[in-house]
């Protein structure tokens, strides 16, 4: 089973390392959520497929059951992968309507905007220095 | 000593509350912290004069052996006294020059700050808690000449200041650590010439502490900074960049001279090097009209000749060093605090407009014309005695030092004419033309300079005084051996007399033909044509350039090229390592494939696939949603029931959202950059990564499991944390610090994307929100369902502990039934059904996760541990407590978020 989920994993991953790289931001956003599941499936996986039973255990008798601890990182991560989904979807949400249809790159140019008090006349000529040896 | 230091912290911390309490005379009062450690300075003398030395150490960062170890000694006392003497009545002066300043306060706390680093600096026997005063030095020096921020100049000068001696303390920061290393000393008490002599490092760490004490010092070709630094305020000045800071440099020489000093090499470079800045010093300075300025340009100057005597290494050259020190100090101070007064009273510190002072200012002149005497080096003031052993210190070095001697006879010559310009030009002769006119000024303001001039008489007066108590010991600290000491005004005719005479009349020569001098030292400058600060500024514009373009190749601000050559970097790294365990992989032993399993993972890729491929909106939602429902199943095929809940829940409220965000977005299309080229980079960055991927994670579980934190958690989920639910055991117990910051997390970006998704035209009415479905059916069949889900959350909050559910799932299956309620019946349904905001819930919901720590913290255990009762056979504890924090926190913002973003209409 471990060999199937990694390569489940390393597909996912993949895929969503395309999606990233697509120009609609769309995609990419949709990106996250698929990069995020070949995360969690390889967490999960990391932690091997043993035991026979979910990880519930009954007083006494001592059952070989699942890797508990995978489990319990997987299902808050996948909670939190889900917040995060959201707000990457509010992001694009906001971008377009600020920016309209923007491309990956684009997004890029308008965030990158310079600080507003960056000038850029005073890295153009020694003003400050011709003042100083006044 | 550690008092004394925290002490001027403490008045640091409380200077800008207390000026703001009692403005211009919090000076009174600051100033008696410097004058605390002042008198228990004095106090000290005699313990000191016997060839004691006090010590005090603080264990600072034990793991590395880096003590606050503080010593006072002969050398450290003789500057200690300097700081706080002068720091005391430069706090006073500043509460009066900077009275009408609005941030009086803060440059107090600066001020003190500075005396703090100055003080530990010269204090501190540990070489690395010296480098860290050091360095406080600097940056209090920084922001202390940046005062005027809204000045470029002093912004400039502020910057390069601190460019130029940080950039040196660097250096001197590698230079101790070779020098710690290779004596494996680290305290200046217990190192010695001979754990360094012949090491093959010497070179280095002599040339490494030279060029941090250089910068800090303004030895040429570093002397830049330092007139620059004129544009602090006058208190600065005269405190910093005469009296104190720039001595930093200087004294690390003298500490350091016992130990560096016997190599050839050492008496060359100080004396090469303090002749240039004491020649250049001098040159500079005549030429300057800026009364300001003509001071730091002699004070460059003074510290050449300071340089150039720790490098003679004679005793009466170390005899001097101290002496002059002491007489630069206080008249420099002195005459830097005058000038301040000077400039605050007329309006100007031009030369050519004062002079006639003497009648307005008769205290200021008097103090003035003191400090200039000294300054010349006449009979009988300290500066006097300070000369003579200069030259004689010269002498005795022979043919070197007697050509060493002509240099100090010229510059003694200029210095001695810039005395003059300072009090003959300013306070004597005809009324100036002032733009103000001129009046005596304040107490805080004459008391300062008249207190360091007349102490410069009565030292040089009484000199037996300063030999006994002072200069003996200062001398034994920085010498190579015993020196016998012995201060007089006269003795004898010594060539030392010759050359001061000639250095008298050769001053007032200077004096009296000042006009052509400087008309000559002009064109010389024109023929010479060299601007240090234009040399300055083109080098950091280049700096800039250069960091400019290597920062654009990188930050060239295209996600997509980040992202390939991160994905590359990573999945070629991966690959290259994978190649060899190849075969490892191969001969894995795994567990057998479900048809369950076989089946999620068909669905997951074919969802992945299509979603990555295809055009559209609703079908990218479909496809998304099969990819999620594949992992579901994955996860019910390895035996964990809950994380398939948890993705089975999570994917719905997904494609809701996205659903409702894309449909007001058009159609996406087909994926892939248009360039083939590209396309296929990305195709093959793609493949490399996922492959990569599949590999590390094969050669992962081809291993066997370390460890058994697993059989661990089997074995006392039930004993311990009263489950039978490992998997919510751990997640409410065992790491329940860890899920406390996960669910904050979930909440934050829950906040931050309402926030965002709120965001839209609204149509006057708040409460208008999306349109709800029409269709009766549906209104009908969908309520019973929404509220059996909603009380079947609770359910599975209750039971999680014990079978599969919990906080988490059951969160999201409530916020998922309540949602279906707000899409079928509009927006109005959330305040309806819930008495309290979602955002309200959230807050709710932490509170309660945090208070069951807080409750396992007030029974005496560490925070989040459980408590349990079982009254009447019902387990009830904090994890369940907590487990509702979980539960709340989780529902709440779901609901946050989709009461924004259904609150408005797209």
């Amino acid at each position: 089973m471990e060999w199937l989920a990694a390569i489940t994993t390393g597909g996912l991953a993949g895929l969503g390392l395309w999606m990233l790289l697509d120009r609609n931001l769309k995609r990419v956003v949709l990106g996250v959520v698929v990069l995020g599941n070949a995360i969690n499936l390889g967490v999960l996986t990391a932690g091997r497929f043993f035991g026979e039973r979910p990880a519930f255990v009954e007083a006494g008798n001592a059952v070989s059951t699942a890797n508990p601890l995978p489990q319990a990182l997987v299902l808050t991560a996948i909670v939190i992968g889900f917040s995060l989904f959201i707000f990457a979807l509010a992001l694009l949400k906001r971008t377009r309507e600020l920016h309209g249809d923007k491309t990956t790159d684009s997004v890029s140019s308008i965030t990158e905007q310079p600080a507003p008090d960056w000038h850029d006349s005073e890295h153009e000529n020694d003003a400050s220095g011709a003042e100083a040896r006044r | 000593m550690l008092y004394l230091l925290s002490l001027i912290a403490l008045a640091a911390i409380m200077a800008p509350g207390l000026t703001r309490l009692l403005g211009a005379r919090t000076g009174w009062l600051l100033m008696l912290a410097p004058l605390a450690a002042f008198v228990w300075f004095v106090q000290q003398i005699p313990l000191i004069a016997d060839g004691g030395a006090v010590m005090q150490s603080l264990s600072w960062i034990p793991a590395l052996g880096i003590n606050l170890s503080l010593r006072l000694d002969g050398l450290s006392l003789v500057f200690a006294l300097l700081i706080s003497g002068i720091g005391s009545l430069i706090v006073l002066y500043a509460g009066s020059y900077l009275s009408s300043h609005a941030h009086l306060g803060r440059f107090h706390a600066y001020l003190l700050v500075f005396m703090l680093a100055m003080l530990g600096l010269v204090l501190a026997d540990d070489l690395v808690a010296m480098f860290v005063f050091w360095e406080l030095t600097s940056i209090a020096s920084f922001l202390l000449i940046s005062f005027q921020h809204d000045k470029a100049v002093s912004r400039r000068a502020a910057l390069q200041a601190l460019l130029i001696t940080g950039g040196g303390g660097l250096a001197l920061l590698a230079g101790l650590i070779l020098l710690g290393g290779a004596t494996g000393n680290w305290q200046f008490s217990s190192l010695s010439a001979e754990q360094i002599e012949g090491h093959v490092l010497l070179p280095a760490i002599i040339a490494l502490v030279l060029l941090g004490c250089f910068t800090k010092s303004a030895q040429v070709p570093f002397h830049l900074w330092l007139p620059n630094a004129m544009n602090a305020p006058t208190p600065v000045s005269a405190y910093l960049h005469s009296a104190t800071m720039v001595k930093a440099g200087i004294y690390l020489l003298a500490r350091l001279n016992p130990v560096l000093g016997g190599s050839v090499g050492w008496g060359t470079l100080l004396i090469t090097f303090g002749a240039a800045t004491a020649v250049l010093g001098a040159f500079l300075a005549f030429r300057q009209t800026d009364l300001k300025r003509l001071l730091a340009y002699t004070t460059v100057t003074v510290l050449g000749q300071l340089t150039m005597l720790i490098g003679t290494n004679t005793s009466y050259g170390l005899q001097a060093f101290v002496l002059y020190l002491v007489a630069h100090s206080l008249y420099k101070g002195a005459l830097f605090m005058a000038v301040g007064a000077i400039d605050h009273a007329t309006g100007t510190r031009e030369l050519a407009r004062l002079g006639g002072l003497i009648r307005f200012m008769p205290l200021t002149g008097a103090a003035v014309a003191l400090a200039a005497f000294s300054n010349a080096g006449l009979p009988p003031f300290f500066g006097f005695i300070a000369k003579e052993f200069k030259y004689t210190g010269l002498i005795e070095m022979g043919h070197i030092g007697w050509a060493v001697t002509l240099v100090m006879i010229l510059t003694n010559a200029l210095l001695f004419a810039a005395a003059g310009l300072v009090f003959l030009q300013t306070f004597l002769g005809k009324r100036g033309d002032y733009p103000r006119t001129p009046h005596e000024v304040g107490l805080p303001m004459w008391l300062g300079p008249m207190l360091l001039a007349i102490g410069g008489f009565l030292l040089g007066a009484w000199n037996a005084w300063p030999e006994t108590w002072l200069v003996n010991n200062a001398v034994q600290a920085m010498a190579r051996g015993p020196v016998d000491v012995h201060l007089y005004l006269w003795g004898g005719i010594t060539p030392a007399l010759l050359a001061s005479l000639m250095t008298v009349s050769l001053g007032v020569l200077f004096y009296v033909m000042r006009d052509r001098v400087r008309r000559l030292l002009d064109r010389a400058n024109a023929a010479w044509n060299v601007s240090g600060d234009l040399i300055w500024d083109r080098l950091l514009k280049r700096v800039f350039h250069f960091a400019g373009l290597l920062a654009a190749r990188f930050q060239h601000g295209s996600l997509r090229q980040h992202l390939v050559l991160l994905a590359l970097a990573v999945g070629g790294l991966l690959a290259v390592g994978l190649v060899p365990a190849l075969p490892q992989l191969l001969q894995g032993s795994y567990s057998p494939i479900s048809p369950l399993g076989l089946a999620g993972c068909l669905l997951a890729l074919a969802g992945g696939v299509a979603a990555a491929f295809l055009p559209g909106r609703l079908t990218l939602l479909a496809a998304l949603g099969a990819c999620g429902l594949g992992l579901a199943l994955v996860f019910v095929s390895v035996n964990a029931p809950d994380v398939a809940m948890t993705q089975l829940m999570v994917e719905t409220l997904s494609l809701i959202f996205l659903a409702l965000v894309f449909r007001k977005m058009p159609t996406v299309p087909t994926s892939g950059a248009r360039a083939p080229w590209k396309r296929r980079l990305h195709a093959s960055v793609a493949i490399l990564f996922g492959l990569s991927v599949t590999g590390a994670l094969l050669l992962a579980v081809s291993l066997p499991l370390p460890g058994e934190i697993a059989q661990w958690y089997q074995a006392n989920s039930l004993p311990g944390g009263h489950g039978h639910n490992v998997v919510n055991v751990i997640l409410v117990d065992f790491r329940a610090f860890d899920t406390l910051g996960e669910i904050l997390v979930v909440a934050l970006s829950a906040l931050a994307a309402a926030s965002l998704l709120g965001t839209g035209r609204r149509f006057g009415n708040e409460h208008s929100g999306e349109d709800a479905f029409t269709s009766p059916l549906l209104r009908q069949g969908l309520r019973p369902l929404a509220w059996l889900m909603m009380a079947a959350s609770l359910l599975v909050l209750w039971r999680g502990h014990n079978l599969p559910g919990g906080g988490f799932i059951g969160g999201l299956v409530a916020a998922c039934g309540l949602i279906l309620l707000v899409l079928t019946y509009g927006h109005g349904q959330i305040r309806r059904v819930l008495p309290v905001a979602p955002a309200q819930l959230i807050g709710i919901g932490l509170g309660c996760a945090a208070g069951a720590g807080i409750l396992g913290l007030i029974a005496g255990n560490a925070f989040l541990t459980g408590l349990w009762t079982f009254p009447g056979g019902l387990p009830l504890g904090t994890p369940l407590l907590f487990d509702i924090g979980v539960f709340l926190t989780v529902f709440g913002s779901a609901l946050h978020m989709i009461d924004k973003l259904t609150g408005v209409r797209q």
